[in-house]
């Protein structure tokens, strides 16, 4: 079967609705994920109990139940709680909270990744724990920090489209919209899943322009002094002579 | 409207019937990656260029694109093709597909870490390309990359609620049912959380057990 292209071109507007639903979405919540992320992994990195535990809660929650169930909660519960809100405004609070169990993972990874000396050192000069924080182990910590944290985005652009079981208007839902009026669910779809991979790969190749700046060293190749193992435990070309 | 802790523990058994299909199509999709996981591995490994070209396409289309729509085109797509397949089925093998790519991706990585020595041995007594994957390769990247596995298994788990979109009857569409004739659909969907999330930390606990004894085993 040939691929019906003028069914996406005569979509182009519902489709491009959508795309930008997704990204506002995306945006929104991977800038306030990274927000309370921040909060969350300092308490988790706390020697005291009372404030390590809630933290570590929050997080295996919300790292433990798949988004839809997750979306369907906030959706049906924050009436509950006196809060209605729009179904884009819940979810994008759902995406928010959700990525932000994950980022709070990176943020205390990135922390570890620092050697501890460095805090006590910045200590040890007088500086107080927040501005250690700030000058000494934030700049550290993003060479960790980014790469981590560009796949979490990447994943919450994704997971977005979970949104669509609440008709909110983002990519995935004017897809179905479209397929339900042209019957045509392979172009359909094969068209949403283009523009996300579109979105998607837009993040990573923003991500690797960051990663020069801070001199990343990349991909590692496999040694060349174990050419023979290579064959088995390598998936890249041969690296040239 | 008040919480009803009755209407919680009222959904409870239907629930938990309908959360053996999770398990089902998890144990099932888990099952098929891990074989596709590792076929793809040693294709790879060829390093025959077109196919590694048309891999890596593939790759990048699955990790750049939402499981949601993966399992729309298995399900709605693939019938343009002339392949029908039931929303089980077709759930089932979006959920492998998906799995596949992101376990070759962990072998990938698994790979490149592991210690070229034995290999090296291998090689050295002469010992056939089969043998080589099947005893030496393997099994030892299996115990190594087992966190990263139990982690993609816990993330298939939570795919398979996703399948409700495609009629599946499983634990969210079994809650979303039951919620539709109690209207209470709060209570129904946290009884339906606190189900999966126990049976993901479940399912973390034992992977942290596996690694522990294996790690004995291993000296």
């Amino acid at each position: 079967m040939a691929l019906d292209l003028s069914i996406i071109a005569d979509n182009a507007g519902l489709f491009a609705k959508g795309a930008v639903a997704t990204v506002y979405i995306s945006l929104a919540a991977i800038a306030a994920g990274l927000l309370i992320a921040f909060p969350v992994a300092l308490l988790r990195l706390s020697p005291r109990r009372v404030m390590s535990w809630p933290a570590m809660a929050y997080v295996e929650l919300f790292r433990n139940i798949p988004f839809i169930v997750m979306l369907s909660l906030f959706f049906y519960g924050l009436p509950f709680f006196g809060l209605r809100l729009q179904p884009m405004t819940t979810g994008i609070v759902a995406l928010a909270l959700f990525g932000s169990a994950y980022f709070a993972e990176i943020v205390r990874g990135a922390i570890l990744s620092v050697p501890r000396g460095q805090m006590e050192s910045a200590r040890a000069i007088g500086m107080s724990y927040l501005r250690a924080l700030r000058e000494i182990i934030f700049p550290q910590m993003l060479r960790f920090f980014i790469p981590a944290a560009t796949n979490t985005s990447i994943s919450l652009v994704k997971e977005s489209a979970v949104l669509a079981t609440l008709s909110v208007a983002e990519l995935t839902y004017q897809g179905l919209i479209v397929q339900g009026q042209t019957y045509a669910p392979f172009e359909v779809f094969l068209a949403t899943a283009a523009i996300y991979w579109g979105l998607t790969a837009l993040l990573a190749a923003g991500f690797r322009a960051s990663e020069r700046r801070l001199g990343g060293q990349g991909r590692r190749g496999f040694s060349s002094r174990h050419r023979l193992a290579a064959r088995y435990l390598s998936l890249e070309p041969e690296p040239r002579s | 409207m008040d919480f009803s802790v009755e209407a919680a523990l009222a959904a409870l058994p239907a629930l938990l019937r309908a959360t053996g299909t999770n398990i089902a199509i998890a144990a099932a999709a888990m099952a098929l990656a891990l074989a596709g996981g590792i076929f793809l591995t040693i294709l790879r490994s060829l390093k025959i260029a077109p196919v590694n070209l048309a891999v890596g396409v593939v790759i990048s289309f699955i990790r750049g694109t939402p499981v949601l729509i993966q399992i729309f085109l298995f399900y709605y797509g693939l019938p343009a093709l002339g392949l029908q397949l039931d929303p089980l089925t077709a759930g089932i093998c979006a959920i492998a597909f998906n799995s596949t790519i992101f376990i070759s991706e962990i072998m990938r990585g698994g790979l490149a870490d592991m210690d070229p020595g034995p290999v090296e041995a291998a090689i050295a007594l002469g010992l056939k390309a089969r043998a080589i994957w099947g005893k030496v390769v393997i099994p030892q990247l299996l115990l190594r990359i087992l966190p990263p596995l139990v982690n993609e298994a816990t993330i298939i788990l939570k795919g398979t609620a996703l399948l409700s979109v495609i009629t599946v009857v499983e634990l969210f569409r079994t809650a979303q049912q039951i919620s539709a004739t109690t209207f209470r659909p709060f209570e129904t969907m946290l009884a339906a959380a606190a189900i999966i999330l126990l049976l993901n930390v479940l399912v973390s606990q034992f992977g942290g057990m596996l690694e522990r004894r294996l790690a004995v085993r291993r000296g």
